[in-house]
């Protein structure tokens, strides 16, 4: 690790950071604070989504009665979810890609800074914000959930912000390994973001769509969401998996950055 | 030479693609010289000195700092060394010292007492945000945390670019001072002049290949000078003609163009025999040297 430049990326990261601070908060917030009006309506609710063929049903994932399920269908596998993997994606892409398009990455890289430590320094600052950001998630909820009838034991709401902020992490490590192997960042976004908006689709349908089921394990969210972790412990199979797959990318995006000519 | 060279490049070939960067390049730096290395635009210049940064890999050949491979000391190496790349971007949010502190800390605090020292000599403000500079301060600020850390070599690419003709004296006495404390520069241009004034030995790169390593005083004897002589009343070329530095000779009215190889001397003397009304030198441009160095076949 290399002091400058974690201190370099965490300046660059707290712009940002603080907006999507806010915006999380704010999202949780107004999902939470709107959970009274939807909890009374449930019951009609619920009776038109039961009426709603089973694949649409299982897209919408939705389950309003208890706050758990609203949480997780309105929060944790939709908006809250996006958020994040927005924020861990562009982040991923931008690391080392918008350095080389603006062409700061030769001067860094002329100090005794090697690529391996600006790589591995700024995934470290890009883990540790996803976290914060998560972290607040966690707050704003726990905090204002008493307020309207959405309280979480605070284990799983710890267990699922965490679980939610490695998922968005190995959207964001696949997004740092394409951009850094092409220098490009929209290629990063465009592959992470393709890459997440099938594997989302995959395993939404896969409850109902049979001939999707092999595959179903390819999507990481099904080791986000299976077993839900605002319901469950988290599972410490899922977690490695959500793991391995941030460190394998990254390891590939190291390696390729390592081995690569940088573009003047 | 039994000392080490600073930088040693043996067969140094880069291609991208398909498409020749550099060929075959053989050349070395001693300690403390003061290196020129000279050609036109898209010669291969910042080619080799990527290569020499470990910024892009050699296809064939290798080069060495320190006596180092950078692809395995790269962090040895560049603890000794300031890079001003040909064109570069810089974090244009911060303001100019926000920069160069960052560059301190990324050396792990090197440089950091001189910058100061450096932004008063080449009249920079510090407390603008980086976006509203204009090039010519931009390039200061390359230029600043390159040298802030006294490093044993300078690897400068078109540094003189953009700045003001006051600027630039200020970029030379800080060659010269580099020089004074026994440090190397390697010098890429396109400027001839600019290699004249700070230069010990100069190579000429040309299409990706190395056309000559010479000493510049040699370069520069060898250079064509042409000389415009205007004189009160129409003068014989003839006397000029038979002197032996002069190689061509043209009369145009009261003036004569002469095309001179080597010393002037004998043709001012000359020259001082009749009235004299005006006197314009032409400095060869690089394109001229080239030709003659082609032309000789010599020096390479």
């Amino acid at each position: 690790m290399n002091r400058g430049v974690m201190a370099r990326t965490v300046g660059e990261l707290r712009r940002p950071a603080i907006g999507w601070s806010i915006a999380v908060v704010g999202v949780s917030l107004l999902y939470t604070a709107v959970y009274p009006s939807i909890r009374s309506s449930a019951d009609t609710l619920q009776a038109y989504i039961d009426k709603l063929p089973e694949a649409v049903k299982s897209v919408i994932g939705a389950e309003y009665t208890t706050p758990a399920g609203y949480l997780r269908s309105e929060l944790f596998s939709s908006l809250g979810l996006i958020l994040f993997l927005i924020f861990a994606i562009s982040a991923g892409s931008r690391a080392i890609a918008a350095e080389e398009e603006r062409r700061t990455l030769d001067l860094v890289l002329s100090t005794p800074v090697r690529r391996r430590t600006l790589i591995a320094d700024k995934a470290l600052a890009i883990v540790g914000v996803t976290f914060v950001l998560a972290a607040m998630l966690f707050l704003a909820t726990f905090a204002a959930g008493p307020a309207f009838d959405l309280s979480m034991p605070a284990a799983r709401l710890v267990g699922a912000c965490a679980m939610l902020a490695l998922v968005a992490i190995a959207f964001g490590a696949i997004a740092l390994a394409v951009a850094t192997a092409t220098g490009r960042r929209v290629l990063g976004n465009a592959i992470a973001g393709g890459a997440a908006a099938v594997a989302m689709v995959v395993n939404a349908l896969a409850a109902q769509v049979p001939a999707l089921r092999p595959i179903r394990p390819l999507s990481p969210f099904r080791w986000y969401l299976e077993p839900d972790p605002l319901t469950h412990a988290v599972d410490p199979a899922n977690l490695a998996v959500l793991v391995g797959v941030a460190l394998v990318a990254f390891v590939v995006a190291a390696v390729a950055f390592e081995r690569r000519d940088l573009s003047a | 030479m039994s000392v080490a060279p600073v930088i040693e490049a043996d067969g140094l070939t880069k291609f991208y693609g398909r498409n020749r960067g550099i060929e075959d390049l053989s050349f070395r730096l001693e300690p403390g010289e003061v290196f020129g290395f000279l050609g036109p635009n898209g010669a291969g210049k910042s080619t080799t000195i990527r290569t020499m940064l470990d910024l892009i890999r050699p296809t064939r050949g290798r080069i060495k700092v320190f006596g180092l491979d950078t692809r395995v000391d790269g962090a040895a190496v560049h603890a000794r060394l300031g890079y001003v790349p040909g064109e570069f971007g810089l974090y244009e949010r911060l303001t100019g010292r926000e920069y160069l502190d960052a560059f301190a800390s990324f050396r792990g605090g090197g440089g950091a007492a001189r910058i100061d020292e450096l932004a008063d000599r080449l009249t920079i403000d510090l407390h603008r945000r980086i976006h509203e500079l204009s090039h010519g301060n931009k390039q200061k600020l390359g230029l600043i945390q390159a040298f802030m850390h006294e490093p044993d070599l300078l690897v400068l690419d078109e540094p003189t670019q953009g700045l003001d003709p006051l600027v630039q004296q200020s970029f030379f006495g800080l060659i010269d001072e580099a020089r004074a404390r026994g440090a190397s520069v390697f010098l890429s241009s396109h400027v001839l002049p600019e290699v004249e004034r700070v230069c010990d030995r100069v190579a000429i790169i040309r299409e990706g290949h190395l056309v000559s390593v010479s000493d510049i005083d040699d370069l520069k004897a060898a250079a064509l000078r042409r000389l415009e002589l205007r004189f009160d009343r129409p003068v014989a070329p003839a006397v000029f003609d038979s002197l032996a530095s002069v190689v061509a000779v043209e009369a145009h009215g009261d003036a004569l163009l002469l095309t001179i190889h080597g010393p002037v001397d004998e043709v001012i003397k000359e020259a001082a025999r009749h009235t004299v009304v005006s006197v314009a030198s032409h400095e060869p441009s690089l394109e001229e040297i080239f030709l003659h160095i082609y032309r000789d076949g010599a020096q390479a």
